[in-house]
């Protein structure tokens, strides 16, 4: 991840980040994206993403 | 002040002197009001006191306790992170966005606490929407930790953490992301349980990642953990993750012995840049399980390093939560958290897929080895404490979580005191467990608890709330 692919991210979300903010941002999507960069989406195509447990119905709980 | 004695009592010892009337009620909610009038000018637990509720309260659970139809916590004086809603009661997420917010309603976790007899003395200060430090100048002052007023208590829940170290309360409600209510646990050198995604509700509690959030209690001991667990835990409407799986009884496992469990311990990723006395302190710790009759063996969990993954997922899900209010009112959220925010902006949806086929896949991965262990257990945080200093340089990286790759994959996951550093910082020990297996943690931890005294030490306050 290099501080202009940050940048151009930024161009296509329509977001502004300050410009002395960007490495930190350039290193918290680094780190984030690194496992995800490094899935063979070809190896992997059985696997789907997680699920969570089934929707319980109506709402309403017990927060009056 | 209230003596120590008190301010230190666990609810099952409150509980007792409640029923044999050798302490009421309304007298520990003065004594406790009292206490955090001389402390809390120096500690910042509190956002908001609810003193004049609190002591109506009281008076309810004193008259319950004499008709005999107290709740399990009758009286039990408690707060609450300020993440949760309380009817009435300001909430504010620590954030300028919400800091004139009063809900009308409680969140499902509150509720269910006031119905088992709870005092709430008011609501605790948390990291800006959970997830933000408070850098000097927010609307908000942060919390200080009890060991050591130069060192952060952790966060989110840094409130819960520090009230619950300094005797202000029996127990609190956390919410835990990436780790924000066994982070506070591990600094605060408290008991804090992430359960099982699904088996405690996020009704009303503000979101920060929704697939990611868990709610659950913070205390001072296991037992109270479970006891506060035990009337949190169940099926809940309102929150569409909610499980319906079978609630366990928490309390009753406590005591039984571990001889025989099996007690996986993952060194990869886990022992990462491990501070050495933290290694030190768990190296002892997993000596004490081994004592009580623990197997205690290593495991490898395959794809462990795609837990950090977990920070897409969170990044992607926080923008989409605050988009509106980032694009419309920046300016009311603190600049490095509005920054970490709109980093999820720059997140694309095929990542956000990806992280989450991460997760599937490591999820899987970590059940294949409960199959094989009863719990794992690995240092809760890799270092004590930092620096208030330290985390206010905007650059301070957000660190690797060791707390994180329960979020990822739901597991139940305990903090408890295993030791201290030789600055006197608090040092943790973490248990994870199989889904919705909280009995199986919360009894390994209650007996690693017993056969040691790290939980029974208190931080070196005075009655002025200086370190001595």
């Amino acid at each position: 991840m290099t501080l202009d692919e940050v940048r151009a991210r930024m161009r296509a979300a329509g977001v502004e980040i300050r410009e002395d903010r960007l490495e930190l941002v350039r290193r918290l999507l680094a780190d984030a994206l690194g496992p995800v960069r490094a899935l063979d989406t070809r190896a992997e195509k059985p696997l789907e993403p997680a699920v969570t447990f089934a929707a319980a119905g109506a709402r309403g709980g017990d927060g009056g | 002040m209230a003596a120590d004695e008190l301010a230190y009592a666990t609810i099952g010892e409150l509980g007792a002197r409640f029923r044999r009337r050798d302490l009421s009620p309304v007298e520990l909610v003065r004594a406790q009001l009292e206490r955090i009038e001389a402390l809390d000018p120096v500690l910042s637990t509190f956002v908001t006191l609810t003193a004049d509720q609190a002591l109506a309260d009281a008076r309810a659970a004193e008259a319950a306790l004499r008709r005999g139809d107290a709740g399990p916590l009758g009286g039990v004086p408690v707060a609450y992170k300020d993440l949760y809603a309380t009817r009435g009661v300001r909430t504010t997420a620590g954030s300028a966005v919400l800091a004139e917010w009063v809900p009308d309603h409680d969140a499902t976790c509150v509720a269910r606490l006031a119905r088992a007899g709870v005092v709430m003395l008011g609501k605790l200060i948390t990291h800006e929407f959970a997830f933000g430090i408070q850098f000097p100048g927010h609307r908000f002052r942060p919390a200080k930790n009890p060991w050591s007023l130069d060192h952060i208590p952790g966060g989110s829940s840094s409130g819960s953490g520090a009230a619950l170290a300094a005797g202000l309360v029996a127990g609190s409600l956390g919410s835990d992301t990436g780790g924000s209510i066994r982070g506070p646990a591990a600094f605060c050198g408290i008991v804090g349980l992430k359960p099982t995604y699904g088996r405690t509700s996020r009704a009303g509690v503000v979101t920060l990642s929704w697939t990611l959030d868990h709610t659950g209690p913070m205390a001072r001991t296991v037992e109270d953990t479970a006891l506060l667990l035990q009337a949190l835990a169940g099926h809940d409407p309102a929150d569409p993750a909610s499980s319906r799986a079978p609630v366990g009884d928490y309390v009753a496992a406590l005591g039984q012995p571990i001889r025989g469990l099996k007690v996986g311990v993952p060194r990869d990723y886990f022992h990462d840049g491990l501070d050495p006395e933290v290694a030190r302190a768990f190296e002892e710790a997993l000596a004490t399980l081994r004592g009580l009759g623990a197997v205690v063996e290593d495991v490898e969990i395959p794809h462990i390093w795609d837990a950090w993954a977990f920070m897409a997922i969170l990044l992607a899900e926080a923008f989409a939560y605050h988009e509106r209010d980032l694009r419309e009112r920046p300016d009311l959220y603190g600049e490095v958290l509005r920054e970490k925010m709109l980093a999820g902006a720059l997140v694309t949806a095929s990542e956000y897929v990806q992280a989450q086929r991460l997760r599937a896949r490591l999820t899987d991965a970590m059940a294949a080895v409960l199959r094989r262990v009863d719990v794992l257990a690995t240092p809760t945080t890799p270092k004590p404490a930092p620096t208030f200093a330290a985390v206010h340089d905007p650059g301070f990286p957000f660190a690797r979580s060791n707390m994180a790759p329960f979020n990822m994959t739901g597991l139940p996951a305990l903090a408890l005191p295993c030791g201290f550093s030789a600055s006197g910082l608090p040092l943790s020990l973490q248990l994870a467990g199989r889904p919705f297996d909280e009995v199986t943690v919360l009894r390994v931890g209650h007996a690693y608890e017993q056969a040691t005294a790290w939980h029974r030490r208190r931080p070196p306050l005075t009655p002025r709330g200086v370190i001595s």
